[in-house]
C-alpha cells in the first residue's frame, strides 16, 4: 500500500524575504552580472589548459591498458569541462566535452581505435582554444555535433 | 522598471570547481547579492548550511568524492538540518530524464543546466522566490510537491499516490 502523502507549508517562504521590486531591472542586473565576471571568463582559457593537460595525460595512461577507472577518470575530467567551456563562453569545448561524455559512459575498457575517439575529441578542443573560437558558433557547432556523433557511432 | 532585490539575501554556493564557483558568485554580485558563501565539497556544504543558515543554496551535482544529492538529502532531511525547507538549484550537465528524476526525488527546488548564463541564473532565482508549492512527506521523500499545480514547471511523470487514484 502506498505511503499517505502529508503537506507542509514552509514556515519562512524566500517570498517574504526578497522584495520584488527596488532592485535593478533584469537586464541591468544581468549585464552587471557580465560585467562582474568578465575578469574571469577572460581567465577561463588558463584553467582550462589545466583541465585539458590532465585529460591527455589520462588519455595516455589509458592507452597502456584501459581499466574502468582510467574511463571514469576521463569522463569526469569531460564532465567538468562541458559544464564549464560553454559557461565561459566557449560553447564548442561544451559541445565536444559532451561527446566525450557520451561515448565514455558506462564504457568499462577501449579499444585501440576507442581511444582514437577520445584523442580526436581532445584535439578537437585544442583546436577551439588554439582558434579562440568563443560565442555562439552555430555552423560550426551543428557540423561538429554531426561529425562526432558520426565519430562515435562509427567507432563505439 | 526595477527588478528583485536580492540586497538581502544569502547564498550558499557548492562546487568542487573553483572556477564555476568563482563565475557564479561573480554573478550573483553583480545581481546584488551581498553574502556568499562557497564550499568545495557535500560535507563543507552542510558544515555552512548549519552555521551560515543561507536562504538559498546552489549546489552542483557531481563533487567526488561526495555529490549534491547528499547535501540535498542532509539538508532535507537530517536532524541537524536549521531549515529543512531551504530553496536548492541544483546545477548540473546531467540532462538525461532519469538523473533529472533522480535529483527531483532526493528533493531539489529547481534545476539549472550546464553551460550556466547568467541570463539562466537570474531566471532561475526568481523562479525559485516565487515558488509557493508547499512541501510534501511521502515514504522517504521529503521535499517540493512533486505534482503540484503552482510549480512553474510541468510535472510530466505518472500519478502514483493513493490519493490521486
Amino acid at each position: 500500500m502506498a505511503d499517505r502523502a502529508q503537506k507542509f507549508e514552509p514556515p519562512n517562504r524566500l517570498s517574504r524575504k526578497i522584495r520584488k521590486k527596488g532592485g535593478p531591472s533584469p537586464e541591468q542586473a544581468i549585464l552587471r552580472a557580465l560585467n562582474a565576471a568578465e575578469d574571469l571568463i577572460d581567465s577561463y582559457q588558463g584553467w582550462a589548459v589545466d583541465d585539458l593537460t590532465a585529460l591527455w595525460k589520462a588519455y595516455e595512461e589509458s592507452r597502456h591498458g584501459t581499466s574502468p577507472r582510467d574511463i571514469l577518470k576521463m569522463f569526469e575530467i569531460a564532465h567538468g569541462i562541458r559544464g564549464e567551456g560553454g559557461s565561459f563562453g566557449f560553447q564548442l569545448i561544451s559541445t565536444i566535452g559532451d561527446s566525450l561524455c557520451k561515448f565514455l559512459e558506462g564504457r568499462k575498457k577501449l579499444s585501440a581505435g576507442e581511444s582514437e575517439v577520445v584523442k580526436v575529441h581532445i584535439l578537437a578542443m585544442r583546436a577551439v582554444f588554439k582558434q579562440d573560437l568563443k560565442g555562439p558558433q552555430p555552423a560550426i557547432e551543428r557540423e561538429l555535433r554531426q561529425l562526432l556523433a558520426l565519430l562515435r557511432e562509427r567507432m563505439g | 522598471m526595477s527588478g528583485y532585490d536580492f540586497d538581502s539575501m544569502k547564498v550558499l554556493v557548492a562546487d568542487d570547481s573553483q572556477p564555476m564557483r568563482s563565475l557564479i558568485k561573480s554573478f550573483l554580485f553583480g545581481f546584488g547579492v551581498k553574502e556568499i558563501h562557497e564550499a568545495g565539497d557535500a560535507n563543507e556544504g552542510f558544515e555552512l548550511v548549519r552555521t551560515e543558515e543561507p536562504d538559498i543554496v546552489i549546489t552542483d551535482w557531481r563533487m567526488p568524492p561526495t555529490d549534491g544529492l547528499d547535501l540535498v538529502r542532509k539538508i532535507r532531511m537530517d536532524m541537524e538540518s536549521p531549515n529543512p525547507y531551504l530553496p536548492i538549484i541544483m546545477l548540473t550537465g546531467f540532462t538525461e530524464l532519469h538523473r533529472v528524476k533522480q535529483a527531483r526525488d532526493s528533493g531539489v527546488t529547481a534545476f539549472l543546466a550546464k553551460p550556466i548564463s547568467a541570463a539562466a541564473l537570474y531566471r532561475r532565482l526568481c523562479t525559485v522566490i516565487d515558488d509557493q508549492r508547499p512541501f510534501v512527506r511521502v515514504g522517504k521523500f521529503f521535499g517540493p510537491d512533486r505534482r503540484s499545480r503552482r510549480r512553474s514547471e510541468p510535472y510530466m511523470g505518472a500519478e502514483r499516490r493513493r490519493d490521486s487514484q
